[in-house]
C-alpha cells in the first residue's frame, strides 16, 4: 500500500490548490500537440508526395530562414504585450491561417509555406504553454508537475498522429487541416481556465520586466555571450537538433522508398501516432520522473545522446526502414520525454525575468538556426564528392553524439553553479582589502596618511608602509613614537617589534616607566612586548613589571614572555603563579591564568578548567587553555563527555577547542556531536564548523555525523508529531516551544550538512529555508536536491518542503504515528526534556487531561526540581 | 499563595517587551533567576531619582506611579517596572513605583541577569535583535 503511494505521488503528486491549473495546464498541452501532430504527417506526407526527398534538406533551410525571422518578430511583439495577449492572437492567427491554407492548398508554392507554417506552430506555441507553465509553478512545483504535462504533450501526440492515421483516407488530407484548427481553439479555452487561478501573474509576465523595455537581436545575443548556463543550454539544443535533422532525414528517405500520397500520410500518421508515441507514453509514464528524481538534470540530459549513439549502429550495420525508423523512434522519444523535462528544469535556476525573455527566442531561433545547418549539412554530405548515404549519415549522427554527451555533462555543473550563485547573492561578503605598496604614488599618499591628524589611518597607513620590503621605516617610527595618540603608538611599537628595530625603543621605555610611576595611566598595548623583545636589560625589567600592581603591565609583561621560553621558565616559577592563582582579585587570577597559557604546564589544567565556570575569568582562560595545542585535547575530553562536571565548564569547552586548529580536536569534538543536552551538542557542532570554515586540511568525514543528521531528522519529524493535536491558542506555551524547538533542529541539521558538503553554500541554503522568499526557499530545496545523497535528501527534503505532508513522510520514514493531544503529553512528560516535560505537564493541568494525573504525581516525585515544582501546581489543579 | 512555578514564571516573563525575540526556554532561563517578592500595599519598590539595580514584573496586584507626588499611572498584572534599568546603571527613573494592594512581583537583579547573559549568548543575540529593530524604527520615524 505504502509503495503504491509512493509510486502514485512519484508520478502524479499535485497537492491541494495545484489541481485546476495543473489539469487544465495538460489539457492546454495536450490539445495544442493533438493539432500539430495532424498538421505533421499531412505536410510531410503532402511535400514528399509533391517532391523528391532530395528537396527535404532545402525545405529545412527554408524553415530556417523564415523561421528565424519570425522569431526575432514573434520576441518584438512578446515584450510588448502580455503574455496572455500573445497566447491569445498566437492562437487566433494559426486558426485563421490554417482555414487560409486549407482553402488555397491547390496553390503550387502552398505545400512549401504548410511546411514552414507548421514547423513554426509547433515551436511557437509549445514554447508558449512552458512559458505560461513557468510562469503558473515554481521550481519545486515544476519538478513534481512537469513529468505529468510531458505526459499530456505524449498523450496529445499519440491521439493526433492516431487520428490522422484512421481519418487521412475517410476525409482526405486536406481536410485535416480543419480538424486541427479546431484544437487549436480546444487548447486556447483550457488556457483560460489554467490562468483563472493566477490571472495577474500570467498577465504581467512579459519577455522583459519593464514595460517599455526594448530588446534586440544583439541584446538577446549578448545575453547569450555573458551567461554561461544559457551557452550550455544553447549548444545542447543545436546539437539536438542537427541529430534530429540527419535521423529525420534517413527516416522519410527510407519511408519515401514504400509509400506515397494518402497512405504516405497515413504511415506518417500510425508511426508518430502509435509506435512513437506508445514509446514516448511508456518513457512518460515510467521512467522520466524516475530517471529526473534519481539521476537529477544532468544524468536526465545523458539518457538522449546516448540512446541515439547506440541504436544508429543498427543503421550503420543494416540501413534499411526498420533500423531507420528504430533511430527515429529512439531520438524522438527520449527528446520529447526526458531530453524535454530536463531541458525545462535546466531554465528553472534563471531568474524569472531573464528565463521569460530569452526563453521564447532561444526556442524558436535556436531550432530553425539548428534545423537551417542541418539542411546544409544534409546538402553537404548527400550531395558532391562526400555523396553519403543513410549508412554515412549514421556515423556523422554517432560523431555529433560525442560533444552532446559532453554538453550534457557541462548542464549539471552550469545548473548547481547558476543555482550556488543566486544563494550567495543573497549574502554580502566582506573581504579584506589588500593594498600592493610599490607604486611611488601609493608610497606618497601613505606617508602623508601616516603623518596626518586622523589617528585611524595614520595607524593602518603606518602598519602598510612597515610591510614594504624596501622602505625605509625608521625615520618615521621615531617621530611617530612620540605622537600623542595610543592608537598610533600602539601600530608604532607593533611595527618596531615585527621588524625587531630598536628605533622606537627609547619612547617604549619611557611609557612604561611613566606607567609605573603614576604619571601616566597611557599605556599602548604593544609598548611592553617590545620593550621586554629588544630592552638590552629585558629580564629585570620583566621581573619588575611581573611584580607591579598594575595589571595592564603585568599583563604585558606575561604576553611579552609568550615568545621567549627561557624567560618566561625563569620568571614565571610556580611560586609567584601560586600566588597569583590563588590571589583575591581577579585581576591577579586573570594574570596567573595568561601566565599558565605561556608555561602550558600540565598541573594548571584543571585550575584553568574551573575558571570556565567564572563568566570573567572565562575568555582568558579559554585562551589559555587553547595555548596547550592538541596536547590537552584528551583532558577537554574527558571534560566534554564528563556528566558529572557542572554544564556551564562543558559548554565552554568546544570554545577551547574551536581555537585548536588540528584533527585531534574534530575528532574529539566528532565524538560529542549527538550530547544529550541540546546546549553543548550546538555548542559542539558550532565549533565543528567553524572549524571546517577556517582551518583547511582536517577530515571531518566521520559515520557519526551521517547517524547524528539522521537522528536529528526523526527528532524534527517526532517534535512535528507532537505538535500536530494542538490547533490554534490551545497550549500556546507547549506549541511556541516545540516550534522553538525545530527551529533549533534545522539549524543543527545544517549545521551537520555543513561538515559534510561546502559550508558557506550550506549556510547559504539555510538561510534561504529560514526566509519567507519564496523563490530563494525555493532555490535553496533545488540546490539540496541536486547536492544531497540520495539517502539524506529522502528524509530533509520532505522536511523542508512540504508542511502539509510532513506527518505522513515521518509515519513513513520512521513509523511516527499520529498521535492524540494527550499521547503527545504523555511522550513529552516521559522526555526528561529539561523544559518541554515541564511544560507538558502545565499544558495537562491547563488541558483537564485527568487521565495523565498518575504520570504527572510520579513527576512531582522526580528530582529535577522545576519538573517536581510544576508537576505539583499540575497535580493539585487536576485533583480540583 | 503558593510560590511561582518555572512555567509560571516564564508566562509572567513572556509579557515583556525587551524579551520578545526569545524563545520560551531562554526565558525559563531568566525564571531561573527570577525571584518571586510579595509586598503589601504602600511600600515603595522605585524610588524616583535614586538608582534601580533590578526590573521587576507584576504577577498579581496594581502599582501606582507617581511623578512628584502625583499619580501619572498604574502598572498591572504583567506590566514591567524598570526594564531598562538592566542596562542603564547610572540614570535614575523620574517616578515612584508604590504598591496600591497586596502585590506579586518577580524580580530580577541586574548582576544575575548578566552572569546569565554571559552563559547564554544566545539570550544576548536574541536582546541586541530587539534593541535593534527598536532602534531602527525610532530612526525611521
Amino acid at each position: 500500500m505504502h509503495s503504491l503511494r509512493s509510486l502514485r505521488r512519484q508520478m502524479f503528486d499535485i497537492r491541494p490548490g495545484e489541481h485546476r491549473r495543473t489539469w487544465a495546464m495538460f489539457f492546454y498541452l495536450m490539445f495544442v500537440l493533438f493539432a500539430y501532430y495532424i498538421l505533421k504527417p499531412v505536410s510531410r506526407g503532402m511535400f514528399l508526395t509533391k517532391f523528391d526527398v532530395d528537396k527535404l534538406p532545402q525545405l529545412y533551410i527554408l524553415i530556417a530562414a523564415f523561421g528565424g525571422a519570425l522569431a526575432y518578430l514573434y520576441s518584438r511583439a512578446a515584450v510588448k504585450s502580455s503574455l496572455q495577449t500573445a497566447v491569445f492572437w498566437t492562437m487566433f492567427l494559426s486558426v485563421t491561417s490554417l482555414v487560409a491554407i486549407w482553402w488555397a492548398i491547390h496553390l503550387p508554392w502552398m505545400v512549401y509555406v504548410l511546411n514552414i507554417w507548421v514547423g513554426l506552430f509547433s515551436i511557437i506555441l509549445v514554447s508558449q504553454g512552458w512559458l505560461v507553465a513557468s510562469n503558473l509553478f515554481d521550481a519545486r512545483e515544476a519538478k513534481r508537475l512537469y513529468p505529468l504535462l510531458g505526459m499530456s504533450m505524449v498523450l496529445g501526440a499519440a491521439f493526433g498522429g492516431e487520428f490522422t492515421n484512421r481519418t487521412a483516407l475517410l476525409v482526405g488530407t486536406r481536410n485535416l487541416l480543419l480538424a486541427s484548427a479546431f484544437m487549436v481553439v480546444l487548447s486556447y479555452l483550457a488556457f483560460r481556465v489554467a490562468i483563472s487561478q493566477a490571472p495577474t501573474r500570467v498577465h504581467e509576465a512579459r519577455a522583459a520586466e519593464k514595460k517599455d523595455t526594448e530588446f534586440s537581436f544583439g541584446e538577446m545575443m549578448r545575453d547569450i555571450l555573458r551567461i554561461r548556463h544559457l551557452q550550455v543550454i544553447v549548444a545542447i539544443l543545436v546539437v539536438t537538433y542537427l541529430v534530429d535533422t540527419l535521423v529525420e532525414y534517413q527516416f522519410q528517405a527510407m519511408a519515401r522508398v514504400g509509400h506515397t500520397g494518402d497512405q504516405l500520410t497515413a504511415f506518417f500518421g500510425q508511426f508518430y501516432g502509435l509506435y512513437l508515441n506508445l514509446t514516448e507514453f511508456i518513457f512518460q509514464l515510467f521512467l522520466t520522473a524516475a530517471v529526473v528524481n534519481r539521476f537529477g538534470v544532468g544524468g536526465t540530459l545523458q539518457i538522449s545522446p546516448w540512446s541515439v549513439a547506440l541504436s544508429s549502429i543498427a543503421t550503420v550495420v543494416a540501413p534499411g526502414v526498420v533500423s531507420a525508423s528504430a533511430v527515429r523512434l529512439t531520438e524522438a522519444s527520449t527528446r520529447y520525454t526526458m531530453n524535454r523535462t530536463g531541458m525545462e528544469l535546466l531554465y528553472m535556476p534563471l531568474p524569472l525575468e531573464l528565463r521569460n525573455r530569452i526563453k521564447a527566442f532561444i526556442d524558436i531561433c535556436v531550432d530553425r538556426f539548428s534545423r537551417g545547418i542541418g539542411g546544409v549539412l544534409l546538402i553537404f554530405l548527400t550531395t558532391g564528392w562526400l555523396h553519403l548515404h543513410v549508412k554515412g549519415i549514421a556515423i556523422v549522427v554517432m560523431a555529433l553524439c560525442i560533444p552532446w554527451i559532453w554538453l550534457a555533462h557541462s548542464a549539471r555543473r552550469e545548473y548547481i553553479a547558476t543555482i550556488r550563485k543566486r544563494l550567495e547573492s543573497r549574502r554580502l561578503d566582506f573581504q579584506e582589502v589588500r593594498i600592493n605598496v610599490t607604486e611611488r604614488a601609493t608610497v606618497q599618499l601613505l606617508e602623508s596618511t601616516a603623518y596626518g591628524e586622523q589617528a585611524r589611518p595614520a595607524a593602518y597607513a603606518l602598519t602598510l608602509l612597515s610591510q614594504a620590503p624596501d622602505y625605509d621605516i625608521r625615520p618615521m617610527l621615531r617621530k611617530l613614537a612620540m605622537s600623542d595618540s595610543p592608537e598610533i603608538r600602539t601600530a608604532v611599537f607593533s611595527a618596531a617589534l615585527e621588524r625587531r628595530d630598536d628605533a622606537a625603543l627609547e619612547n617604549a621605555v619611557k611609557i612604561i616607566r611613566a606607567v609605573q610611576s603614576g604619571e601616566s595611566q597611557d599605556l599602548p598595548q604593544s609598548a611592553v612586548p617590545y620593550a621586554l623583545a629588544l630592552a638590552p636589560d629585558r629580564a629585570k625589567l620583566a621581573r619588575e613589571l611581573l611584580q607591579d600592581r598594575n595589571p595592564a603591565l603585568a599583563i604585558g609583561a606575561v604576553e611579552a614572555l609568550r615568545n621567549q621560553e627561557d624567560l618566561a621558565k625563569q620568571l614565571l616559577t610556580r611560586e609567584w603563579m601560586n600566588g597569583e592563582e590563588q590571589s583575591t582579585e581577579p585581576a591577579r587570577r586573570r594574570l596567573a591564568a595568561r601566565a599558565a597559557g605561556v608555561l602550558r604546564d600540565r598541573t594548571d589544567v584543571v585550575w584553568l578548567a574551573s575558571l570556565l565556570n567564572e563568566p570573567k575569568m572565562r575568555a582568558d582562560a579559554i585562551d589559555a587553555l587553547a595555548a596547550y595545542g592538541p596536547a590537552i585535547c584528551g583532558a577537554l575530553s574527558d571534560m566534554l563527555l564528563d556528566e558529572s562536571m557542572p554544564i556551564r565548564v562543558r559548554r565552554q569547552i568546544p570554545r577551547v577547542l574551536k581555537a585548536i586548529p588540528a584533527q585531534r580536536s574534530v575528532d574529539v569534538l566528532l565524538s560529542a556531536i549527538g550530547q544529550e543536552d541540546l546546549s553543548i551538542r550546538s555548542a559542539v557542532l558550532k565549533a565543528l564548523n567553524r572549524l571546517r570554515e577556517t582551518s583547511s586540511g582536517l577530515n571531518f568525514e566521520n559515520a557519526f555525523v551521517q547517524e547524528q543528521i539522521l537522528k536529528e531528522a526523526r527528532y524534527y519529524y517526532e517534535l512535528y508529531a507532537a505538535m500536530a493535536p494542538f490547533k490554534g491558542e490551545q497550549a500556546r506555551l507547549l506549541t511556541r516551544s516545540i516550534e522553538y524547538r525545530l527551529k533549533g533542529t534545522l539549524e543543527r541539521l545544517f549545521r551537520l550538512l555543513g561538515l559534510r558538503y561546502p559550508p558557506k553554500e550550506i549556510y547559504n541554503a539555510y538561510r534561504a529555508v529560514s526566509d519567507e522568499n519564496a523563490e530563494d526557499h525555493t532555490a535553496a530545496l533545488e540546490f539540496l536536491d541536486t547536492t544531497l545523497e540520495r539517502n539524506l535528501k529522502r528524509i530533509l527534503i520532505p522536511l523542508l518542503d512540504a508542511p502539509e505532508t510532513r506527518l505522513e513522510r515521518g509515519r513513513e520514514l520512521f513509523g511516527l504515528a499520529p498521535m492524540t493531544a494527550e499521547q503527545a503529553i504523555r511522550d513529552l512528560l516521559h522526555s526528561h526534556d529539561p523544559w518541554l516535560a515541564p511544560c507538558a505537564i502545565a499544558t495537562a493541568a491547563e488541558l483537564k487531561l485527568r487521565s495523565l494525573a498518575p504520570e504527572i504525581a510520579e513527576a512531582a516525585g522526580r528530582g529535577e526540581s522545576e519538573v517536581s515544582e510544576v508537576a505539583k501546581s499540575a497535580g493539585a489543579m487536576l485533583a480540583a | 499563595m503558593p510560590e511561582l512555578n518555572i512555567v509560571e514564571k516564564v508566562i509572567a516573563l513572556e509579557g515583556v517587551e525587551l524579551w520578545h525575540n526569545l524563545s520560551p526556554e531562554q526565558l525559563a532561563r531568566i525564571g531561573s533567576i527570577a525571584e518571586e517578592v510579595k509586598m503589601p500595599p504602600q511600600r515603595v519598590i522605585i524610588e524616583a531619582g535614586k538608582p534601580v539595580d533590578a526590573l521587576y514584573v507584576i504577577v498579581e496586584g496594581s502599582v501606582e506611579l507617581s511623578r512628584n507626588g502625583e499619580a501619572v499611572a498604574t502598572a498591572k498584572q504583567n506590566d514591567v517596572l524598570g526594564a531598562w534599568a538592566l542596562f542603564d546603571e547610572k540614570d535614575p527613573l523620574p517616578v515612584t513605583a508604590k504598591t496600591l494592594e497586596d502585590t506579586r512581583l518577580l524580580k530580577i537583579v541586574r548582576d544575575d541577569f548578566y552572569d546569565l547573559l554571559s552563559d547564554n549568548s544566545e539570550i544576548t543575540s536574541a536582546i541586541f535583535s530587539t534593541l535593534v529593530k527598536r532602534f531602527r524604527k525610532l530612526v525611521e520615524q
